[in-house]
């Protein structure tokens, strides 16, 4: 925290010795990768999302490569395009066990089987698993998946289970992998979505004021005493929840946070002199709302947005755990420690620990980073005197 | 100021009306309300018994017209708000009666339809001397068939704004009662956790504060944010997992509110029982809560402490502790009362996510089932609640505030 000081504006101000003049967004970033818990907390945070993009390749059922009599079929890399929203992946169209050998299987090939035939067959056919060779959906229906096997277990054919199965025989694992991967897509679109509406309207409310802002104040403390899980349930029992469904849900209620802070923020900086003067020497209303006040009244909910993210993971996982989240089999942290909660006298406590664990870890990150942030943008420095 | 109290009170009226309208009419439009589901309940009822009719034709248009009477569908939205609100007569009691037949009302009273002259007229049955009050009769037309019934009624003022929740659907109980069944856990849990987390986030701002820029500082920091950013549900349930499964430490009890022989307990194992049931779900409550209280009075005795006067009365060489709580703390307590006004809302305290994992049968539970189930009544009655919390609670925060900070003035 020592930097603080050496970073002040004053003592770059000064720096005419040949030391560099900073903009003060790069001292903000600066001082952001000089606090190391933040800095590298997003780098691993945004290490893990890029990769959670290619799980499909990583983690998956389906074969990354198959080889069978001359003819190649690479059966994971179409999931890869299906990932946003991988309550449809149950839905994709699949290659039959018996167009690649397996004799009698008409409906989906299961690859690991058809590795060790392969094997066993020896005529030169191959299949490359991913590397954790079990996906988040596969339950008790295909061979060799059997519920609540527990942590570091090893199925029949000796593949490792790393967190064990569920209820129904899927891998804890691979659901907690996608889950991180749902969650935090969905707290991503919520948080930018309710930004882009609650941004400008609060912008307009803060500057213009008068029936405009009274209006839309009456409208928001009406909106925002509405019963946010009814509509939720009412939703849910119409239409099927989707991961989009859900994204709009939160949005069209999280936006009125963002809308009052920036609403204050506008109304405080509308009163100081610098816009007076924008005024008086006539720049247009707009330039005045986009280049004067508004990099001026950003800092908070910059600040505020990693703890948006933070406050929608944490819905998403509470509406699964209730049951009124993604539609089954969605692989969801929230509907995993529901079935760990109704299993708990039975000792099966890595479905709860597991997803649990992952969301800790991850709003951990995320805090971190807010944390960093903060601090980047609004060093507050005390002088105490004793 | 007292002026300024009296509008914010009445700026809650229309408040108050816009948003239990708006919930009002989305709850009574939603598809899958209580009328159809009785009428689903009942077609399957008539399937089953093999009545050999199946779709609408299972029901006697009689039947749905007395289910719409009952659930009250039978009138345009705004009637039936109206109604809801106790601003409008509703039909308190209401029976079929056919002209010349005596009809029982009520305990005693029997009523009959007679014709005198061309008119109908109603008349006490047993003593027609007797006036009948305020029993009315009208005549309906079926639309269909042409025939006429008849059908005797009584009004009253009937809605929230005379106490009257209404019953709900599904225990065919008062909702007050039933609300009032669960009120004692939801007491409990609320003062315990406002109690805590208020102590615990002044105790340990002040810390932070004192040590600001210290290891202490920042892990402490961290693991608020920490407690902050974990919904309170998710804590409970990893401590339940670890401190009262058999798997690791059984510590603590699985869940419930107090054990199945609590009524056979004296005082003291009462007492015990209770706290032995009440450390994790309480920990669940107060975890998330005092994150912001914990920062704000970090922050507001720091700018405190930086202060002159402070200086001054170091220099005169007070102790610290006496300047620290009797001097700094009279100012830096101030931000802490912005929002002591949502006390009240500890009475009805209880999330359901919580009481789910706890297995706890509270408030949250009963809220959530009534959603679940569309008990209007109770859903109806628990938005109210929420809603005038939130309205008075604003403005009690604001009234403390002046209380306390005598240079506020609002205006």
């Amino acid at each position: 925290m020592a930097q603080v000081e050496t970073l002040s504006p004053s003592v770059s101000a000064n720096g005419a010795g040949g030391e560099e003049v900073l903009s003060i967004q790069q001292r903000r970033w600066r001082k952001f990768r000089s606090l190391k818990r933040g800095y590298y907390s997003l780098l691993i945070l945004l290490g893990a999302y890029g990769v959670s993009f290619f799980l499909p390749l990583l983690v998956n059922n389906r074969a990354l490569v198959v080889h069978y009599n001359g003819k190649t079929y690479f059966p994971a890399v179409r999931d890869l395009l299906d990932l946003p929203i991988v309550g449809q992946l149950a839905g994709t169209p699949f290659i039959s066990g018996e167009e690649l050998g397996q004799v009698g299987n008409k409906s989906e090939c299961n690859y690991r089987a058809l590795k060790r035939q392969y094997e066993q067959e020896g005529k030169g056919n191959y299949v490359i698993m991913p590397l954790y060779p079990f996906g988040p959906i596969e339950d008790i229906s295909v061979e060799g998946n059997e519920p609540f096997m527990p942590p570091l277990s090893r199925t029949e054919f000796g593949e490792l289970r790393l967190f064990g199965t569920d209820d129904r025989g899927r891998d804890v694992f691979a659901r907690m992998a996608y889950g991180f991967q749902i969650s935090f897509s969905f707290a991503l679109l919520v948080a930018t979505l309710s930004y882009l509406i609650g941004v400008p309207l609060g912008a307009l409310m803060g500057y213009f004021g008068r029936w405009f802002d009274l209006l839309m104040q009456r409208f928001m403390e009406i909106w925002g005493s509405l019963p946010f899980l009814f509509l939720i349930i009412i939703v849910v029992s119409i239409v099927r929840p989707n991961f989009f469904v859900l994204v709009l849900m939160l949005v069209i209620f999280s936006w009125l946070g963002i809308a009052q802070q920036m609403r204050a923020q506008f109304y405080r900086e509308k009163a100081r002199d610098y816009t007076a003067a924008a005024i008086s020497i006539g720049v247009p209303t707009p330039k005045i709302l986009l280049k004067h006040i508004l990099p001026n009244s950003l800092v908070p909910i910059i600040t505020f947005f990693p703890f948006a993210i933070v406050g929608d993971i944490g819905a998403l996982v509470s509406l699964d755990f209730l049951g009124f989240g993604l539609a089954p089999p969605t692989p969801s942290w929230g509907e995993m420690v529901s079935i760990g909660m109704d299993n708990l006298t039975n000792g099966y406590w890595w479905l709860v620990l597991v997803p649990l664990g992952a969301l800790f870890v991850t709003l951990m990150l995320v805090v971190f980073i807010g944390e960093a942030i903060r601090e980047a943008f609004d060093p507050k420095t005390f002088s105490r005197l004793r | 100021m007292v002026e300024y109290f009296i509008r914010r009170i009445l700026l809650t009226i229309p408040t108050f009306l816009g948003s239990t309208f708006v919930v009002f009419l989305i709850v009574q439009l939603a598809p899958g309300g209580p009328l159809e589901q009785q009428i689903q309940a009942l077609k399957r009822g008539g399937e089953a018994a093999g009545a050999g009719l199946v779709g609408e034709q299972a029901l006697p248009k009689d039947a749905i017209e007395e289910l719409k009477r009952f659930y009250g569908f039978d009138k345009p939205i705004w009637q039936r708000y109206l109604i809801w609100l106790g601003v409008m007569k509703r039909e308190a009691k209401s029976y079929r009666i056919q002209p010349g037949v005596p009809r029982l009302v009520g305990e005693k009273e029997r009523l009959v339809l007679v014709k005198e002259g061309d008119k109908y007229v109603l008349r006490n049955a047993d003593d027609p001397a007797k006036p009948v009050g305020d029993w009315k009769w009208r005549r309906e037309v079926d639309e269909e068939t042409g025939q006429e019934r008849y059908r005797v009624y009584r009004e009253a003022f009937s809605g929230i704004l005379t106490g009257d929740f209404g019953r709900s659907y599904r225990f065919r109980k008062p909702v007050l009662d039933l609300i009032a069944e669960r009120l004692p856990v939801s007491i409990q849990f609320g003062i315990i956790s406002f109690v805590l987390s208020y102590a615990i986030s002044i105790y340990l701002g002040v810390q932070k504060a004192l040590r600001h820029n210290t290891p202490f500082d920042f892990a402490t920091s961290s693991a608020v944010f920490m407690t902050y950013s974990i919904p309170g549900w998710a804590i409970g349930a990893v401590l339940l997992v670890l401190l009262a499964t058999d798997r690791f430490f059984p510590i603590f009890p699985l869940g419930g509110f107090e054990d199945p022989l609590y009524a056979e307990m004296n005082l003291w194992e009462k007492i015990w029982d209770r706290a032995y049931h009440f450390v994790l779900p309480t920990i669940a409550y107060t975890a998330g809560s005092f994150a912001v209280l914990t920062m704000l009075m970090k922050n507001s005795l720091l700018d405190t402490l930086s202060s002159d006067y402070i200086r001054t009365a170091f220099a005169k060489g007070i102790r610290e502790q006496r300047v620290i709580w009797l001097h700094a703390m009279r100012n830096s307590i101030i931000p802490i009362t912005a929002n002591i006004g949502y006390v009240i809302g500890v009475f009805f305290a209880g999330s359901y996510l919580i009481e789910r994992v706890f297995d706890i049968q509270g408030i949250g539970q009963l809220s959530f089932e009534a959603l679940v189930a569309r008990d209007y009544p109770i859903v109806f009655a628990f938005t109210v609640i929420s809603v005038v919390i939130t309205l008075i609670g604003s403005i009690l925060s604001d009234l403390a505030l002046a209380i306390v900070d005598p240079r506020i003035r609002f205006k």
